[in-house]
């Protein structure tokens, strides 16, 4: 009776929850505090019998003290939980390598007969879905783009913590991309396999795997090693794993951004893998695509892994520099120093040591030491051979007897083709080398023809310019006001070549702080891009100072090391080092994933250049071609998003104006290599191995065998229930109300108050 | 500082303007500034070096007369604690008695001076074999590198191919078949000479030899103008000589074996 009178309340165990809002609570408090006061003390007849009087007051009050409990909800709430036999878990892989089809049959399909004979023997399952992640229920498809097992057992643990499962079920391939495939083959190959390798379970575990070996006909390029990059010049291996179908001979080929470079043929070993060998040895520094491919035949499950695109960058081990001299001097002596301890320089010099004029001195040809200049050989054969050519006060006339005209033609497409020349003054370079007018001085960036006078004999210190401040080139120091500053304290040159000024297309980086030329002060040191190559004309021949003088000073000769090493780099420069550089923001890109094409527009001096208008186009392996429009921003780069949609390699072309110089170039490879594909082999042994490691609590169960997981029928789970038993709905609290209500309205009546 | 002794200044160039003048040649082949020339500073050690210019001065009009070498035949006088040391990278001392006097200040900077690209000849001329002077630069030498004693220079270094292939290096006299020298890297900065090379091209006003040589006479004062020859142009060419393309074609050449 009671029971029904308080609504279950103070039955049984549990605790009280108060659910009311405090501010009901206090509101509904303030009324009834206000309806108090106005009954009690409101204005009464006279002869009011005192009482009554207090019966009433008594009366309300417990009545809105029973509203104001009532509106606070006080709840019993009793918490228990239920036992109940242990859930049979399945975890099935959503993977894409679950979802390749052979002659119209899929692993998924296997999958749900699996789960429909789990079903059929064990009732209802808790099915999950893993790949990268765990969801809950079964896959609609299988496009996952990863395998983490260990990820799928451990939340699958924390999931049901405190319970016991009745059992684990796994299905799958096997092919597992997380740690734990690579760990047990790791711990199973010295022997140490151990549990803690593995999650702990909250029950036993069944691998039941799908797919057999061999079912399906799978013709790959699985990896192609190239380090990523290699030097010019200088052979490289491309290491190709194929992998197919035992003894079978397969024609396996490398291209060159589409272009049949050499094929080869392999025979594929018991284990059905070959690895195969090119050697390749690139001609031009910058990224180049290569592409390691086998044939795709129409029976093949996934023809996306018989092609395998690298991008390798090339670049130079070693800078072959040529050194021609016409006269022995510091200059000389010291540039040769500088290029001789330098590992990175591979340098072949030849000094003129003797002129037509020094053979009268009267010494037998016996009595010297001295070997003919080979010009004819290296200015035609060898000529290309060579990254960059310093001509150090060097007049050509006396000694290109033959073909000079040739010679120097082929210097300067030499230059045009991507080679690097520097000339330096002294009375045999310039105008006193009679390079005016000659195809030399097409390439060179300063003007020649000087007449009269042609040279300067006052000492003078050069002058940075503003391109020189923020040229690599002549950036001595960290920021640009240090390297004004060690410019302006380099020691004085003895004197300058004169020249008709800077060249079209030219910068100059240092200039005389005297002479002028065109009302423009005379360039001393400059530099040009030419079609693909680059030149510089310093006009001075005691470059030399900046190393011995300043060692004079206790200064070392950082500031003549640093001086040369930034020529250096800007001449034979890379492609990531011109005026107009792409960048891809990953040189191999994965079909469906964009990329971000970074553009940056530098100026002759090196500058970034704002508003620039970039124009160019991504060309596609098929030879579509995707227009690129940008404008760049105040640093000089322009960014824009690319979502390829072929795979293969894909070459940016971009460039600013119509020269060579600003144009930029890259590319990178697309492929459609999804690493779940990459190897769709059922991995048994990786299976039996993790139910090896769990003992007596874990089970193999083999493509197309009885589907009998181990199960665990003691295991038992908790299922939480909770009761709530409000109060303020029993049918006490409203009794209780009238009853207080009826008992002061009753003494208020037989008062005279109503 | 001495004051820089007087010379007759006809370099290369002076003479070539000359000939232009006489329109030998053409008039226009005017060069860059003096300074950047080959010229020779004797190191000033109070009380201990010789001072030989005119020895010098002849080698320096040699040098222009028998190779390509833009030389300015002038010979100044540089103590070595001077900084106008480094203006000029060929630089000899003449000795005959221990060197003495040289503080740590010239010590550093003469160590500066020869591993930044400057060329040192020691230059004995006591004609005895290691007496005080050698004594004292082999002395010098440890301070200067303790790590890169003075040693024997092998006979295929390539101060004895450098412009004219010789078979030893003699001088006044002969009292040593080898030159010795601090080898730093693939260059040796330093050289000792035992055999009085400045003796045997040393000259009086009257232009006369100052000194006889023996055992060789004549002919040996010709084989010394030929290893002052190669001195110079070692200390601008290095170990040019020793690139691949001119030894193989040396050997071509039946120069070399």
């Amino acid at each position: 009776m009671m029971d029904w009178w308080l609504a279950g309340f103070g039955m049984g165990q549990g605790t009280v929850d108060w659910q009311g809002e405090p501010w009901a609570i206090a509101l509904v408090g303030a009324v009834c505090l206000v309806a108090w006061a106005v009954a009690l003390f409101g204005p009464r007849p006279k002869g009011v019998r005192p009482g009554f009087r207090a019966v009433e007051g008594v009366g309300w009050t417990l009545a809105l003290l029973v509203i104001v409990f009532a509106v606070a909800e006080p709840v019993q709430v009793e918490e228990e939980g239920r036992q109940e036999a242990g859930r049979l878990v399945v975890l099935v892989d959503g993977s894409a390598s679950m979802g390749v089809h052979h002659k119209g049959v899929s692993r998924g399909a296997r999958v749900m007969e699996v789960l429909d004979e789990l079903r059929a023997d064990h009732g209802e399952l808790d099915l999950y879905t893993f790949d990268e992640a765990l969801r809950s229920g079964a896959p609609d498809t299988f496009e996952g783009r990863g395998t983490d097992l260990a990820a799928a057992l451990d939340a699958i643990a924390d999931r049901h913590l405190g319970q016991s499962l009745r059992g684990v079920v796994v299905v799958t391939d096997g092919i597992d991309l997380g740690r734990l495939r690579a760990d047990l083959a790791t711990a199973a190959s010295t022997d140490a396999l151990r549990p803690d390798l593995v999650p702990s379970l909250p029950g036993p575990l069944t691998l039941v795997q799908v797919g057999t070996s061999g079912e399906m006909e799978d013709l790959a390029v699985e990896s192609v090693v190239s380090g990523g990059f290699a030097f010019l010049r200088t052979p490289f291996t491309l290491t190709a794993v194929i992998r197919g179908a035992a003894g079978r001979s397969v024609p396996v080929s490398l291209l060159r951004e589409q272009r049949l470079v050499e094929e080869r043929t392999v025979q594929l070993d018991a284990e059905g893998r070959a690895e195969v060998r090119f050697e390749v040895t690139p001609r031009q520094a910058g990224r180049f695509a290569w592409e390691v491919s086998v044939p795709v035949s129409e029976d093949d499950a996934v023809p996306g892994n018989n092609s395998f695109p690298v991008v390798v960058r090339v670049v130079r081990e070693r800078t072959r520099v040529l050194q021609v001299s016409g006269s022995p001097s510091y200059d000389q002596k010291f540039l040769r120093l500088f290029l001789k301890e330098d590992p990175s320089v591979d340098l072949v010099s030849f000094f003129i040591l003797r002129t037509r004029e020094d053979f009268r001195s009267g010494w037998a040809p016996e009595e010297l030491s001295l070997i003919e200049f080979p010009y004819e050989r290296l200015f035609t054969e060898d000529l290309d051979t060579f990254d960059l050519v310093v001509l150090q006060n060097f007049n050509y006339r006396p000694y290109f007897s033959h073909g000079r005209d040739d010679l120097l033609l082929n210097i300067a497409q030499y230059v045009r083709n991507g080679g690097a020349l520097v000339m330096t003054g002294g009375d045999r370079s310039f105008d006193l080398g009679d390079y005016a007018r000659t195809p030399i001085a097409e390439v060179l960036p300063v003007e020649l023809g000087v007449t009269g006078v042609k040279t300067d004999e006052a000492p003078f210190r050069p002058m940075l310019t503003d391109a020189g401040t923020v040229h690599p080139l002549t950036r001595l120091g960290a920021t640009e006001e240090e390297t004004r500053d060690t410019w302006n304290r380099l020691p004085m040159m003895d004197g300058t070549n004169r020249t008709l000024g800077l060249a079209d297309e030219s910068a100059a980086l240092l200039v005389h702080p005297g002479l002028q030329i065109d009302s423009q002060p005379l360039p001393v040191l400059a530099v040009r891009e030419v079609g693909e190559g680059r030149t510089m004309a310093l006009t001075v021949d005691a470059s030399w100072r900046w190393s011995f003088s300043e060692a004079a000073e206790g200064r070392g000769n950082q500031a003549y090391l640093r001086f040369w090493k930034n020529a250096l780099r800007w001449l034979v420069a890379d492609p990531d080092d011109r005026r107009v550089v792409v960048t891809p923001s990953r040189e191999n890109v994965l079909l469906g994933d964009a990329v971000r094409l970074t553009v940056k527009v530098r100026d002759a001096g090196y500058g970034p250049v704002e508003d620039a208008r970039v124009t160019g186009a991504v060309v596609a392996p098929s030879g579509r071609s995707h227009d690129v429009e940008l404008v760049t921003e105040a640093s000089g780069e322009a960014t824009m998003m690319f979502s390829p949609e072929e795979r293969g390699a894909h070459r940016v072309q971009v460039s600013v104006g119509g020269r060579a110089a600003d144009r930029g170039e890259t590319v990178f490879a697309v492929s459609n290599r999804d690493p779940e594909l990459a190897r769709i082999e059922p991995d048994e042994t990786f299976l039996r191995t993790l139910a090896a490691v769990y003992a007596e609590r874990g089970r193999f169960i083999a493509a197309g065998s009885r589907i009998d997981p181990l199960v665990d029928d003691a295991a038992v789970r908790t299922v939480p229930e909770r009761r709530e038993k409000p109060l303020s709905t029993a049918p006490l609290v409203g009794l209780l109300f009238g009853l207080f209500a009826g008992l002061a309205w009753f003494a208020r009546r037989r008062s005279g108050g109503v | 500082m001495l004051p820089e002794l007087p010379s007759p200044h006809w370099s290369r160039r002076r003479l070539l303007q000359a000939m232009g003048a006489l329109g030998v040649v053409p008039a226009t082949a005017w060069a860059l500034g003096s300074a950047s020339q080959l010229d020779v500073a004797e190191l000033q050690v109070d009380g201990v070096s010789l001072h030989r210019p005119e020895a010098w001065q002849r080698l320096l009009f040699e040098v222009i007369q028998t190779t390509s070498v833009e030389a300015n035949p002038s010979v100044t006088a540089v103590p070595p604690q001077d900084p106008a040391l480094f203006s000029h990278p060929f630089t000899v001392l003449i000795g005959s008695d221990a060197l003495s006097g040289l503080d740590a200040s010239a010590i550093e900077q003469l160590r500066r001076f020869v591993s930044y690209g400057g060329f040192l000849l020691f230059d004995d001329a006591s004609g005895s074999r290691d007496g005080p002077f050698a004594r004292s630069v082999r002395e010098l030498c440890r301070e200067l590198f303790p790590t890169r004693p003075l040693a024997p220079l092998p006979g295929d270094h390539s101060i004895y191919r450098a412009f004219f292939l010789l078979d030893r290096p003699v001088g006044r006299v002969v009292v040593s078949e080898v030159l010795e020298g601090v080898t730093l890297g693939p260059v040796t900065p330093i050289v000792y000479c035992p055999n009085d090379l400045s003796g045997a091209l040393h000259r009086g006003p009257d232009g006369r030899d100052r000194f006889p040589v023996a055992p060789g006479g004549e002919w040996q004062r010709r084989e010394a103008l030929k290893l002052g020859v190669n001195l110079v142009m070692y200390s601008l060419t290095s170990n040019y000589k020793h690139d691949q393309a001119h030894v193989v074609e040396l050997m071509r050449d039946g120069k070399l074996e």
